[in-house]
């Protein structure tokens, strides 16, 4: 297992390896580079010459690559261009709000979504199944940011029981404002996710209950409670848990989305707030970082298959 | 796929509710994007003393913090929608088809080298992709489109693919092969207009994806630039007046996800249509009709 983990992490190298390598040329592509942000858009000649040698501009792409990547293996992923901050110390402020929101949408797209798939599951085509199944399909289909808005409307400007605009409280030092701050940019992910994890778990659930092992419990008697909760989810898990790490790409655009919604200040909002000032090495630090995160996600999802099913050997 | 084949499948859609409401919604946006110069609206006429009217009988849908009708820029927004969307779904076509038939027709190292390049673009959220591709091209209807457009690439290239491997095979593919058809000819004059039918449920599937997209990124402030009306821009604005004027952001957001659900749906219609007419097609060479 730990040998599998290891082989894992380092299969990850070279993918990683070409993205750094492709956002680098694309940033190395964009007319003018980042040199018109260096220095300004009145700057001299001489200014423009000065700034091109102190940032070694003038190097052959390939060469100025691999100083770079040399630097962000030793952790060194350069300052921003506008506060001058190391981008390393930016992202590190931003991304255990990130972790939070993400960690609170996760436990609300459970807490909705896999209720709803085992209520439809267990009539299929009954009207309860039907509604649920409706429900699911706007929980994916409405966009993220609307629905974003509408919670806002309900909870903040109407009802007034919730902030409009989200802070990062870290839940430690206190949970009563970390959940206030956290209840509608989590409602919001989490409602998108559930979508997800109802369609796709109900189908599971469905396809199960026609499996031998399923007869062969009921004619033991086992009662159906046992046998939708131990038997068939146990099975169902699985082919559910490959969607979902396919997914995960769309719950790592749909937080970047909720982030900006909610001005709540993760790792989304620093990429957004990179991209419209054009400071290159924080938006090369963010994707980069978001990249790594993504790829760890499915690291993990992988290894849950073998928690669920033990007959799966990691080689 | 015939022209008759096409009305065949159409009366089909329409015998469903949910697909026949969604085509009408979607009629009635194309229909008002197209003629949008023929209707007495005027996205950008601005008038202060009317800002952030609730929808009255003059401005159904209400106006903006400029004063601008908000109905007349969700009808030329739908332009933006739709020509983007549009235009997303030709790229992602042009490219994406020939990647895979390609790569399904030879099925040696070219196979490999394709879909590896194809996994890497499957690999990065297409949000991601999109901004950062956005961050290099700058703000621009053109660099949403392609941006949109190259996210649709890997979709259309894996359908294609999987569409040539199981026809490559067949008798009427080895008889064009006999009577001396090239590779290029097979593949796009014999394969292709087989596989049609996946294709297009790929099509209203990317579509609706792109406008999405489309719209996220606009929200984000990255998309389309202003003045230019875009649905996820009015949104963006409309979240700032949220206590002033709450239709600002509710409405155009509402046809937003009608838009999006509607070319949902009738994808999803077309896919259990197909789906239904292939087992048909097996159970008749089998021997026993179901009908």
């Amino acid at each position: 297992m730990t040998g599998y983990i290891l082989r894992r992490l380092v299969q990850m190298l070279p993918v990683l390896l070409l993205a750094s390598f492709a956002i680098f040329a694309m940033i190395y592509a964009v007319p003018g580079g980042p040199i018109a942000v260096i220095v300004g858009e009145n700057a001299s000649q001489e200014e423009i010459a000065a700034a091109i040698q102190r940032y070694g501009l003038d190097r052959p792409m390939v060469v100025q690559y691999f100083d770079w990547l040399g630097r962000a293996l030793t952790g060194d992923f350069g300052l921003s261009l506008h506060s001058h901050q190391p981008v390393l110390q930016l992202i590190g402020e931003r991304l255990p709000a990130t972790l939070q929101l993400a960690l609170a949408a996760i436990i609300v797209a459970l807490a909705l979504g896999v209720p709803v798939a085992i209520a439809s599951a267990v009539k299929p085509n009954s009207w309860l199944d039907r509604v649920l199944s409706a429900w699911s399909a706007l929980a994916l289909g409405v966009p993220t940011f609307w629905l974003g808005i509408l919670l806002i409307l309900l909870f903040a400007v109407e009802l007034r029981w919730l902030p409009s605009a989200s802070r990062h409280v870290p839940f430690w030092e206190s949970p009563a404002d970390a959940l206030r701050s956290l209840a509608l940019p989590a409602l919001t992910l989490g409602t998108y996710v559930s979508g997800i994890l109802a369609r796709f778990l109900r189908a599971s659930l469905i396809g199960e209950q026609r499996a031998d092992y399923v007869r062969t419990a009921r004619a033991k008697g086992v009662p159906e409670k046992r046998i939708v909760g131990l038997h068939i989810m146990r099975n169902a898990l699985l082919p559910f848990v490959t969607i979902v790490g396919l997914m995960m790409a769309n719950f790592i655009g749909g937080a970047v989305v909720t982030e900006a919604v909610f001005t709540y200040p993760g790792i989304g909002r620093l990429l957004i707030q990179a991209i419209s000032t054009r400071d290159y090495p924080l938006i090369q630090g963010c994707i980069l970082i978001i990249l790594i995160a993504y790829m760890l996600i499915n690291l993990g999802v992988d290894l849950l298959y073998a928690w669920i099913d033990p007959r799966i050997e990691y080689r | 796929m015939g022209f008759s084949e096409a009305r065949r499948l159409l009366r089909r859609l329409l015998a469903r509710r949910g697909a026949a409401l969604s085509l009408a919604f979607l009629a009635v946006v194309a229909l008002a994007a197209l003629f949008a110069g023929l209707m007495p609206l005027d996205p950008l006429r601005q008038n202060i003393a009317e800002s952030l009217k609730p929808p009255s009988p003059e401005a159904w849908f209400g106006t903006d913090e400029l004063g601008r009708d908000i109905l007349a820029r969700v009808v030329y927004g739908a332009r933006t929608s739709l020509v983007t969307a549009f235009g997303a779904v030709v790229i992602a076509a042009l490219i994406g088809v020939p990647v895979g038939l390609v790569a399904g027709f030879y099925g040696d190292w070219r196979d490999s080298i394709l879909m590896r390049c194809i996994d890497v673009l499957l690999a990065l959220p297409n949000i991601l992709f999109a901004m950062a591709l956005i961050a290099v091209l700058g703000r621009s209807q053109g660099a949403a489109l392609v941006a949109v457009g190259v996210a649709g690439i890997p979709g259309f290239a894996r359908i294609a693919r999987a569409q040539v491997m199981a026809l490559r095979q067949l008798d009427f593919v080895m008889a064009v092969r006999g009577f001396g058809g090239g590779p290029a000819y097979i593949m796009f004059r014999t394969i292709l207009p087989n596989a049609l039918s996946p294709l297009v449920v790929q099509a209203i599937v990317l579509a609706s994806i792109a406008i999405l997209l489309e719209a996220a990124l606009a929200f984000l402030g990255v998309g389309v630039p202003p003045p230019t009306p875009s649905w996820g821009e009015m949104l963006r604005t409309g979240k700032s007046y949220l206590y002033e004027a709450p239709s600002y952001a509710v409405l155009p957001g509402l046809v937003l996800t009608l838009t999006i659900l509607s070319f949902d749906t009738i994808g999803r219609a077309l896919t259990a249509i197909i789906d239904r007419d292939e087992t048909d097609a097996i159970h008749e060479t089998a021997g026993g009709g179901r009908r």
